[in-house]
């Protein structure tokens, strides 16, 4: 039951995800297209959720939907950015681009059903009727394939893997880790030089 | 339960809207921000492929961690991505993306 | 060690070229001394081997290995026989006198001193090495090396123009010769076995007649090449644009000889049965040819140099006649007298050269006998010794060859004897006006003897050009095997060579008077111009051959430049990168989205060849 259900949340949080991103896409004003952007990326975060990374999702939601939209928003308000002109006049270069994109997910899609047992998850309104069914790790002949294995219970008080995830982080990844907040220092010089009033003489 | 593959087309639509609208857009904000969504979207295929390398339960936190660094990267980006466009607007007076093209004379 | 004394024969004046041209450029005194003590050391060593002194065949090195089972190594080693030490003695004897007057004749010259007397030793080294070459490859050495030198030489004022075309026009139409004298190097490789000289000349009987005669002629080439003979005679002429002592040296005495050396070294070591009918025919006639037409055209010449560059060639196609009559005793006889008094005539002219400030007509001369009797003294025993006046040198030699000739193909002998009234008239016709009459000219009136460095070689000279012909001279120094002066015997040559003396004495007498006349009475008709222009052979060379060769040449390159290199390769790849360029410029509109466009696509195409055509990735 509860699996079904969060499968079901899972669908309806992709939906508003892909339905706002459209609407990034779409809109003329960039606002409008900052203010759906939040939107796409709190569902995904919502997404991730589902998947048991809660602690990414939570970094996706203040990282992405918290700063970065702040500072999306925060430029165009300071620089006053106009609407674009209407969809008609850039139609072609639309088709082409939808074209492509389309494309493109189309190859995605039938990449990931073309692994192996990827279409053995039942339907989740099925699963609602009958959950023993669905919640027994069935078919999965491949790790690829079937639906995602089941998290290993651990301590309800704990964010779960959050503790594992903080221990690969430090001790195997470390350097890395530190070399990242190199790329995070220079980021930050770098936009205090670029932002700099460059002199005329 | 929610077949890998799902996610993994969630994934790759998020990522295709984003490609169409760096594709179609010409306003650079606006250009910036499909690609910061597909960004997150390949962080929906790594967690979710972390999830499906798992054995007992135990998912592969190797994939967490890049798409940890994945945000991080794209935060570090924002800011330098934000700071040209800013000069690029002093310099121009406009954000678009046809308005940069003296490469090319 | 001391067996390996020789070495020091080419090493000697190699080192000292090097020396001279590398430290001594800006000491020209220093060079010169250090030449001249080379050739003094040369000499002396030759002297040393001569008398016995020293005695012993140096070591034979290998020099390049050849892989192949039956062909021989390239080697370097020194032949030591009487053929090749008596004629290192005519080389280094000229050699070291030609230094010394090279002193008076280069003073007051603005020229760079270094560099001649580096010309000269480095030309010493390679003369000796031809020379001492135990072998053909050597020989071969020696032989590009000596052209080099006398490239260097001829062309030492190589501000003057004509100097610096005479080089190259001596230099390439040696090539010619050369090409024919390789080509017969690898035939005796081939049919030989060997390229020594002590062990070629087994087996001949076994060879075919065509295939020894086609190897004789080849190395004959380069025969003809070097000692200047028809139809590759038209160097030597011109070759003396360059400094007169060079011209004794090189053009007279020793490296146009080089060509009748190698014909006798071969005669000796192949034996004659090597040297067939045909080939030996061919050889003669050409050597006849070479007399009479050189001998015609020195009777019409007007610059001193050039009257006895002529007659050098004549006096080598007599050679080299009695090289094509098997006659190696008679050649190398009169190689050895006509290399003295030949060189002595030259160094005679070239005194009576700078004396006159350089002036070479003879018509602008004239009276010289009064003004500068040593010179004149030693240029007329020149003189007698090669118009065979008896009890000179040259007389003898002569008179062996003409004693060949008429043993073995009387056609030659009377040849050899027309060759000798036109000898005898035109030296008498350069005498006559040299040195009788009065000064034509403002440069000759004030002419007088050179200093010592001048005197004393012609003095010496004039001594050997007497002398030479005897037989307690000849029978030590001669460069030939067991060498014997015949003396003479009252026969029909002697009658016939007398006769031609007379005639062609009283001929330019009665012709030429006491030299009074400021112009030549022969000149003006078509005989005469035609003889000047040296029978129009440069003149076809010029036009015909070479201007033909650099027509089509020039056309070839032209199209290949045009049409290949610049149509084809400089504009066509142009064009083609231009056209692709354009084709291509679309891709680079300046547009952001354009650039994410192909991205894009090349994004799919990436995914599509990983996911589904190789799925196994």
């Amino acid at each position: 039951m509860e699996a079904a259900i969060s499968s079901i949340l899972f669908y309806l949080f992709a939906a508003i995800a892909v339905l706002s991103a459209f609407g990034v896409v779409a809109s003329r004003n960039p606002v409008t297209s900052a203010m759906c952007m939040a939107v796409s990326f709190a569902s995904t975060a919502a997404v991730l959720f589902c998947m048991g990374a809660q602690f990414l999702g939570i970094v996706q939601i203040i990282v992405y939907a918290g700063a970065i939209l702040v500072l999306f928003l925060f430029v165009v308000m300071m620089l006053d950015v106009k609407s674009e002109e209407s969809t008609l006049s850039r139609l072609p270069r639309a088709i082409v681009g939808v074209v492509i994109a389309g494309i493109f997910a189309g190859m995605v899609t039938k990449a990931a059903l073309l692994l192996p047992g990827a279409t053995e998850g039942k339907c989740p309104v099925a699963a609602l009727c009958c959950d023993e069914a669905c919640t027994t790790d069935t078919g999965a002949t491949d790790k690829f394939g079937g639906p995602l294995p089941a998290l290993k219970e651990t301590d309800t008080k704990e964010i779960s893997g959050t503790k594992a995830l903080g221990e690969t982080l430090f001790t195997q990844y470390n350097i890395a880790f530190v070399i990242l907040s190199f790329a995070l220092l220079a980021g930050t010089v770098g936009a205090v030089a670029l932002g700099r009033k460059i002199r005329k003489d | 339960m929610t077949p890998l593959a799902h996610y993994l087309i969630l994934s790759g639509i998020l990522f295709s809207i984003g490609l169409a609208g760096v594709l179609i857009r010409k306003n650079i904000i606006v250009v910036f921000m499909c690609l910061e969504m597909m960004l997150s979207a390949a962080n929906i295929s790594l967690v979710a492929f972390s999830r499906a390398q798992g054995t007992e339960g135990v998912p592969v936190y190797d994939a967490q961690v890049l798409a940890l660094f994945v945000v991080a990267i794209a935060a570090a980006e924002v800011a330098i991505g934000l700071a040209l466009i800013v000069a690029m607007f002093r310099a121009r007076k406009s954000v678009e993306s046809t308005a940069i093209t003296s490469l090319k004379d | 060690m001391i067996q390996n004394l020789p070495w020091l024969f080419l090493l000697l004046p190699l080192a000292v070229a090097a020396i001279d041209w590398l430290f001594f450029k800006k000491c020209a005194c220093c060079a010169a001394a250090l030449s001249i003590l080379s050739a003094l050391g040369t000499f002396g060593l030759c002297i040393a081997y001569l008398t016995g002194l020293c005695t012993g065949t140096p070591d034979v090195y290998t020099w390049m290995p050849i892989a192949t089972e039956g062909m021989p190594s390239l080697s370097l080693g020194l032949l030591m026989d009487p053929l090749a030490m008596r004629m290192m003695l005519v080389v280094t004897g000229i050699g070291l006198l030609v230094h010394i007057f090279s002193l008076g004749y280069m003073k007051g010259d603005t020229s760079n001193h270094s560099r001649y007397f580096a010309g000269l030793s480095i030309f010493m080294f390679s003369m000796t090495m031809i020379v001492l070459a135990d072998n053909l490859a050597m020989t071969f050495i020696g032989w590009e090396m000596v052209g080099f030198s006398s490239y260097l030489l001829i062309g030492h004022w190589f501000n003057k123009e004509s100097a610096a075309d005479a080089a190259k026009k001596a230099f390439i139409t040696n090539r010619v010769g050369d090409f024919g004298f390789l080509i017969g190097i690898l035939l005796t490789m081939g049919v030989f076995g060997t390229l020594s000289f002590s062990e070629m000349g087994t087996g001949t009987e076994a060879i075919p007649t065509a295939v020894l005669t086609a190897t004789v002629l080849c190395l004959f080439c380069g025969a003809i090449g070097k000692s200047a003979q028809f139809p590759l005679h038209v160097w030597l002429p011109d070759a003396m644009e360059g400094p007169t002592p060079v011209s004794a040296l090189i053009h007279a005495a020793t490296m146009v000889a080089a060509g009748v050396y190698m014909m006798v070294r071969l005669q000796v070591s192949m034996g004659e049965g090597a040297f067939t009918e045909t080939a030996c025919l061919v050889i003669a006639g050409v050597g006849a040819i070479t007399a009479v037409l050189a001998a015609l055209m020195a009777v019409q010449q007007d610059d001193i140099k050039r009257v006895l560059a002529y007659s050098t060639l004549s006096q080598l196609g007599y050679m080299i006649m009695a090289v094509g009559l098997l006659a190696g005793e008679a050649a190398m006889f009169h190689l050895y007298t006509h290399a003295w008094f030949k060189a002595l005539l030259f160094l005679g002219a070239g005194a009576i050269i700078v004396r006159c400030h350089h002036e070479q007509d003879i018509w602008k001369m004239g009276g010289l006998g009064n003004r500068m009797p040593i010179t004149t003294v030693c240029f007329l025993m020149g003189t007698f010794a090669l118009i065979a006046i008896p009890g000179f040198s040259g007389f003898f030699s002569k008179e062996l060859i003409l004693d060949a000739a008429l043993e073995k193909c009387p056609f030659f002998f009377w040849v050899g004897a027309g060759v000798a009234a036109l000898t005898t008239f035109y030296m008498a016709r350069l005498c006559i006006i040299t040195f009788c009459g009065s000064a034509r000219a403002h440069g000759a009136e004030h002419a007088k003897d050179g200093g010592f460095t001048m005197s004393m070689p012609l003095l010496l000279l004039a001594v050997m050009a007497v002398i030479s012909g005897f037989g307690f001279v000849a029978d030590y120094l001669v460069p030939f095997e067991g060498f014997h002066a015949h003396g003479f015997e009252l026969g029909l040559p002697f009658y016939v060579s007398m006769g031609a003396l007379v005639v062609g004495l009283l001929l330019a007498f009665v012709i030429y008077g006491c030299g009074k006349r400021s112009k030549d009475p022969l000149s003006g008709n078509f005989i005469s111009k035609s003889l000047r222009e040296r029978l129009y052979i440069d003149k076809f060379y010029d036009k015909g051959i070479i201007g033909i060769l650099q027509e089509c040449g020039a056309r070839t390159i032209e199209f290949a430049d045009s049409a290949i290199i610049r149509g084809l390769f400089a504009q066509g790849a142009a064009w083609f990168t231009g056209k692709i360029g354009m084709l291509l410029s679309w891709i680079q509109g300046g547009s952001l989205r354009a650039y994410s466009l192909i991205i894009g696509i090349g994004v799919i195409f990436v995914i599509f060849l990983l996911a589904y055509t190789f799925p196994s990735l």
